[in-house]
């Protein structure tokens, strides 16, 4: 049964939103900026006043436009969530922003694996998503990695489920990367479940967590080649229910042993982009390239999506996006100008602009 | 025996214009609302975008009134 969701006035609200979004010649003046003060001082007159007068109060310089960014953020993805609670609508969101808590946890669970203390981890999280700054307090407060999931079972939330599941394996090969990817499943799984009807809306969401499993897969199979893993272990970590590729194909990818063997075989799919990197990239394996251009594509898909249907929830997916993408960017400018990068390397660096 | 054919018909002319105008406004009656919540300079332009539709039902009535005046 196809359900209908009023999206008349959320949409209305979030293009409102999308209009206060920092115009291409704002981050052009940003770029262009000799400091990070005066990248402060551009900000003061748009839309992120609030936030960096509020965190000015207690920070300076780099850390001031982290946390006024992170904010600013959370707030603009709290907002959509608050006006579709208990809509229709809020089932596609929460997948949305699902992202942030799985995010969020897998964050604190790599803190807690090496010692970091609470507050550097508490820097690190984006409260976007179901689980809020106490909640997350709380989780930073735990002792150790079985606190946090004990924590979580305790409280009854969703992804406690797959950390215990694999807590045993966890224990006996002291490798956090079994359970990010016991938690990237389960929050995959069950956003695919989630959006299963013929509705545009269900569709529009399937198509962007396709993607984002394809986009995820791949920076797997790169690693996993670079850090010469078996296939019989790469085979539990890769991901069902991709837009492209299947497992079947990523395993080819992973027995050609080579970065540039498995860029190959993407080239009959949307993922071919990866074939035009320059050849440096290739020899010297530097995947931190191929995982920006992935991010910039997953951008893109997501803020295209903003000429979907006015009233669906393409709106709200493109927004997410361009704001994701608008927050990172600034962070990067910010970054880049304190590590003196020239202009053309920080332009190199941003994700899409 | 009454003709009823020409309320009827005067009838059908006014209630579907009011109801395509009662659709119309709110749609962008919800719309409007969460624009202004975003923007509110623009009531204005929301005020003006909520009375288009008025035309449907407006339109309506002169036709139900000219089918009583002028059908015989």
């Amino acid at each position: 049964m196809v359900i209908r969701v009023d999206f008349e006035y959320v949409n209305a609200r979030v293009r409102g939103m999308k209009s206060r979004l920092l115009s291409t010649s704002v981050l052009e003046s940003l770029i262009l900026k000799p400091d990070v003060e005066s990248i402060i001082a551009v900000l003061e007159n748009t839309a992120y006043k609030e936030e960096i007068e509020r965190a000015s109060i207690q920070y300076s310089g780099l850390m001031c436009i982290e946390v006024a960014l992170r904010k600013d953020f959370t707030n603009a993805f709290r907002k959509i969530f608050n006006m579709v609670e208990g809509e229709n609508a809020e089932k596609y969101v929460k997948v949305l922003l699902n992202r942030w808590d799985v995010q969020n946890i897998k964050t604190i669970l790599r803190g807690k694996n090496v010692h970091m203390i609470p507050a550097e981890i508490l820097e690190c999280l984006v409260p976007a998503g179901k689980l809020d700054d106490t909640t997350l307090i709380e989780l930073i407060k735990q002792p150790d990695v079985k606190a946090v999931i004990d924590l979580l079972a305790t409280w009854g939330i969703e992804y406690a489920e797959p950390l215990t599941r694999n807590f045993k394996e966890y224990t006996e090969k002291r490798d956090l990367a079994i359970l990010e990817i016991a938690i990237d499943k389960f929050r995959y799984e069950n956003a695919i479940d989630a959006v299963k009807g013929d509705s545009y809306d269900d569709r529009i969401i399937r198509e962007m967590i396709a993607i984002e499993i394809d986009v995820t897969n791949i920076k797997t199979v790169l690693k996993m080649i670079r850090d010469k893993i078996d296939i019989e272990e790469a085979q539990t970590c890769l991901i069902n229910g991709g837009s492209k590729l299947d497992i079947k194909r990523l395993l080819a990818m992973i027995r050609t042993g080579t970065i540039e063997g498995a860029i190959k075989h993407l080239g009959t799919t949307p993922y071919n982009f990866l074939l035009k990197l320059p050849q440096e990239a290739f020899r010297a394996g530097k995947i931190s390239v191929f995982e920006r251009e992935l991010e910039k594509y997953l951008v893109k898909k997501g803020i295209s999506k903003f000429f979907g249907d006015p009233l669906s929830i393409a709106i709200i997916v493109g927004y997410l996006a361009a704001k994701y993408n608008e927050s990172t960017n600034i962070r990067i400018i910010a970054r880049c100008k304190t590590a003196d990068f020239t202009e053309k390397e920080l332009r190199e660096e941003l994700i899409y602009v | 025996m009454a003709d009823w054919s020409i309320p009827i018909g005067a009838g059908i002319a006014f209630g579907v214009g009011a109801l395509g105008t009662a659709w119309a406004q709110s749609k962008i009656g919800t719309a409007g609302a969460g624009t202004i919540a975003e923007r509110p300079e623009t009531f204005g332009y929301m005020v003006i975008l909520e009375a288009i539709p008025e035309t449907l039902v407006i339109l309506g009535f002169v036709v139900a009134a000219m089918i009583i005046i002028m059908v015989k």
